[in-house]
């Protein structure tokens, strides 16, 4: 059967072969009249066609390998053209950015009109950059972005082309080129690179790419370098990557995994890697995570050499997971971009050297004790002799002067003390709540209304929450920690409440060194210490006494001459800041007890101490009328502002900083507060 | 508080309730902050707050606008006292309208058409009108100088605060006389207006301090 078949099939060649031989008659006859020649001639038949199968096999290989490689190209290019459309619409985006930074910068400094959110449409003010506009802008480029990051993380297994695309980026692309024709496949190409170049100028090329990359992160933060702000700005920038470095570790962490399959995928395929290589891949590794730590927003690029290494060392193989993982790389990187732009606002403006009074919140008939801001908003509670406390948000501004001052309105007027209000405490973030004590001896709860409110809006009582009551005399410090407050009255005791509980009252602290025919003297300030664990008290008669908040026994005692008329903890060292009314701002260590420094800070009693939520600056407020702005570290005044006018003898009554954003304020016996940017 | 020589008028932190403010009088003409006129006031009031002739009797070379608009901040501050004691009695669901005598039906004017605000929105929205008018930056720039033009608007918040306490009065007379008792500010407040003319004498229709009989009023709607 087998004979006959290969004789059908081959016929010709057959017959040609038996031409040579005696017998001419039909195949079948000649064969068997051709003993010797036949096998032979099968065998010989056999191995010719095995020989053409194989020589086609090969062929046939080696076309695949070319359609490989054209398909690969093709890909390359379109990834190069991706790459291109990707880095025009990045460079759009950024000076968009840039033009919107310096809009945002020049209001900032001009203080023309700052808020996004204020309720003036925009068509009002036709000179200016459309500013509610901004937002609606920045979501749509945002989305843009978005898609075409998906795009390219998705639809395309162009993921070796990373390699190709980072070179573009790097400026490398024609070494590469050139390199082109040798590459058999992906292996090879990886080893080659290796091999032909030293591993140093290899780790120059990544190196400079690097900074290359680390000057591109910079760039993204707007336009801050280009319009001369100073190192301590560029820093702030650098800071805010930071931040979103540690939000990308993750991602960095799949790509590291990712990345060190390179080390034993070679191996493993019995391509010969040399030390080099090896090398090679570390240094990769390395420079990408430091890339991580220190580049931040040019995370992709990096990861993308790391993966282009990998995808070119280890084949297609990777080519599923990639695209994923970019694809949430690049999610992660659109969906950070505002807070980014956020944080760089906050903290550029924090260095900012120069505070400068941007809005008076007019609207108190007497003077204002105390204010505080609003936890995220930019709102914030004054509270004043005049019996009402007011919320004021900023972003709602009423007439704009025709000099620089913005004019607020309240949004809401909150009456219930009987007497003046004296001090005020905001609840936790998202609490919505905040507490004013007042000289008829109460401590309100009061529910903040939403920001929306309509001062003119009708009464609504559950803004009025729990009353606690058992202070006898004028509370006059009010401190709020973690759903916690701590109250200091005249009564000679501090108190410690949880406000909404059946039962708010917690302990009361009393100095237990004062026997029962002498009045404790007054407590004048409280602020919590010690992460919470402890209460840091100041009495009328200079002592100051700290308190264990488990026990509620003191643990600590200090005598100062001048009885201080503020206290505040720093948050983040052992140290207690206090004002006096000796014109003295005193530093006291937690741990001995011991002043670390004092220094005459005003020229009249020192009345407000705020210190900045990064424990960098405190802002102090004096009799004298001004406000001072200290850089914590050297002791040194920074700036001065001279804010408020004098009523009898009081002038500046209460500072306050606001914990996210950059705003500072003053409140004064005058009846005004002034926010300052 | 008394500082050898030098006296310091202050409130230091931790003061008792009762040494609040409790420092010897300045003279007027000792006075030199912007706030001197209210600081006048405030200081005179505290010395006797039923001493109305006292309070309301001009230092001599003073401006009359300031005089007046500094004596209506403070009406409107201490009013304050009487809206937080009405918040808790004079609901929306019992006092639905502004009336005093059945005659009247006051529209809230803080809003951009005048409405019928429950009593107790109309007294808080009055107030908060009256403290943004009088602090605004555009009418009363300065304390120690006013237009003429902005004195002419403190008639019609002197009107409209007016009908707060005519409300408390016909509505909640326990409240008006404990606040009264305690502040004399209804007296004082219609010694004030009746001595500057402020507001004509047919609106005030409270019985005055010898029960004077209110003046019959017409049956309408006030402007606001």
């Amino acid at each position: 059967m087998d004979d006959s078949s290969v004789s059908h099939h081959n016929g010709g060649q057959v017959g040609s072969q038996i031409g040579v031989s005696v017998n001419n008659k039909q195949n079948e006859e000649s064969s068997q009249s051709v003993q010797y020649s036949i096998p032979g001639i099968l065998h010989f038949i056999q191995h010719e066609w095995a020989r053409f199968e194989l020589e086609r096999s090969q062929w046939e290989v080696d076309r695949a390998e070319f359609e490989a490689r054209i398909a690969f190209l093709q890909g390359q290019r379109k990834g190069q053209e991706n790459l291109k459309n990707d880095l025009v619409r990045r460079i759009k985006m950024l000076e968009y950015a840039l033009k919107q930074e310096r809009a945002k910068f020049h209001k900032l400094k001009y203080g023309v009109e700052l808020q996004q959110g204020d309720v003036r449409p925009p068509p009002e003010e036709p000179p200016t950059e459309p500013e509610p506009a901004e937002k609606a802008q920045w979501k749509q480029g945002r989305q843009l972005i978005k898609q075409y990051l998906q795009e390219i993380g998705y639809t395309d297994t162009i993921l070796d082309v990373r390699s190709n695309r980072v070179r573009t980026l790097l400026g490398l692309n024609n070494e590469e080129q050139a390199e082109d024709p040798n590459y058999r496949n992906n292996d090879n190409k990886f080893r080659e690179r290796c091999g032909d170049s030293p591993i140093n100028s290899l780790i120059r090329k990544y190196d400079y790419g690097g900074k290359e990359q680390r000057k591109g992160g910079v760039s993204t933060g707007g336009g801050y370098n280009e319009e001369g702000l100073s190192v301590q700005e560029t820093a702030a920038v650098f800071a805010n990557f930071e931040f979103l470095a540690n939000q990308e570790m993750d991602m960095d962490e799949i790509d590291d995994l990712d990345a060190n399959k390179p080390h034993h995928a070679p191996p493993k395929q019995g391509e010969e890697v040399d030390n080099e290589a090896e090398e090679v891949l570390n240094v990769l590794n390395l420079l990408a995570e430091s890339e991580a730590d220190g580049g931040g927003q040019g995370d992709e690029c990096p990861v993308g050499v790391v993966g282009g290494g990998v995808a070119a060392a280890a084949g297609g193989g990777e080519a599923d997971e990639k695209p994923l993982a970019l694809g949430e790389l690049a999610q992660l990187t659109v969906s950070n971009e505002p807070e980014a732009y956020d944080v760089a606002g906050a903290n550029k403006e924090s260095f900012r050297k120069t505070w400068n009074a941007k809005y008076t919140l007019r609207s108190h008939f007497d003077g204002v004790r105390a204010l505080a801001f609003h936890p995220t908003e930019a709102a914030l509670v004054t509270a004043s002799e005049d019996h009402t406390l007011k919320l004021w948000n900023l972003q709602r501004t009423v007439q704009a002067k025709k000099s620089a001052g913005l004019d607020v309105e309240p949004l809401y007027t909150f009456r219930a003390h009987t007497a003046p209000v004296l001090c005020l405490a905001m609840g936790l973030p998202r609490s919505e709540e905040c507490f004013s004590g007042g000289l008829d001896g109460t401590i309100r709860v009061w529910n903040l209304p939403p920001p929306t409110a309509d001062p003119y809006d009708p009464y609504d009582p559950a803004v009025q929450g729990p009353v606690l009551r058992e202070h006898t005399d004028a509370v006059w410090s009010l401190a709020c920690a973690h759903g916690r407050l701590l109250s200091a009255s005249a009564d000679g005791t501090a108190r410690l409440w949880a406000p909404r509980a059946a039962r708010p009252l917690l302990c009361t602290l009393r100095d237990d060194a004062i026997t029962a025919p002498h009045a404790p003297a007054p407590a004048v300030a409280a602020d919590f210490a010690d992460g919470e664990a402890a209460a840091a008290v100041v009495y009328r008669d200079g002592t100051m006494l700290l308190y264990d908040l488990e026990t509620t026994q003191s643990f600590l005692r200090i005598a100062c001459d001048s009885p201080a008329n503020r206290i505040r903890a720093h948050p983040t060292l052992p140290l207690l800041v206090s004002a006096h009314e000796d014109r003295h701002i005193r530093f006291w260590d937690l741990g001995s007890g011991r002043c670390a420094h004092a220094m005459v800070a005003h020229l009249d009693a020192v009345t407000g101490l705020a210190l900045d939520p990064n424990g960098l600056f405190l802002l102090s407020g004096s009799h004298d009328c001004s406000v001072r702005l200290w850089n914590l570290d050297t002791k040194t005044c920074v700036q001065e502002i001279t804010a408020h006018r004098k009523k009898f003898d009081e002038s500046i009554l209460d500072v306050a900083f606001h914990p996210l954003r950059p705003y500072i304020a003053s409140a004064g016996a005058d009846g005004l507060a002034k926010v300052f940017v | 508080m008394a500082d050898g020589t030098q006296i310091l008028r202050r409130n230091q932190p931790g003061s008792r309730a009762k040494d609040f403010c409790r420092w010897p009088d300045e003279p007027f003409e000792e006075m030199d902050s912007t706030l001197a006129v209210q600081q006048f006031i405030q200081q005179t009031i505290r010395r006797d707050p039923a001493n109305l002739e006292a309070i309301l009797k001009m230092p001599e070379a003073q401006d009359e606008g300031v005089w007046k608009y500094e004596h209506l901040r403070q009406f409107c501050m201490e009013l304050n006292g009487l809206a937080v004691r009405l918040q808790s009695e004079c609901k929306p669901e019992t006092c639905t309208q502004m009336t005093a005598t059945e005659q009247w039906i006051f529209l809230c004017a803080a809003h951009k058409t005048p409405k019928e605000c429950p009593a107790i929105d109309y007294t808080r929205h009055t107030l908060d009108g009256a403290a943004c008018l009088l602090n605004s930056n555009k009418y009363f720039p300065s304390r120690v100088s006013i237009k003429e033009s902005s004195v002419a608007k403190l008639g019609s918040v002197c009107r409209r605060v007016y009908r707060i306490f005519s409300h408390a009065y016909f509505h909640h007379r326990a409240i008006f006389d404990a606040f009264e008792k305690e502040t004399h500010l209804c007296k004082r407040f219609t010694y004030f207006v009746t001595k500057y003319s402020i507001i004509s004498k047919e609106i005030l229709i409270l019985p005055k301090l010898d029960d004077e009989t209110p003046i019959a009023q017409t049956i309408g709607e006030s402007e606001a």
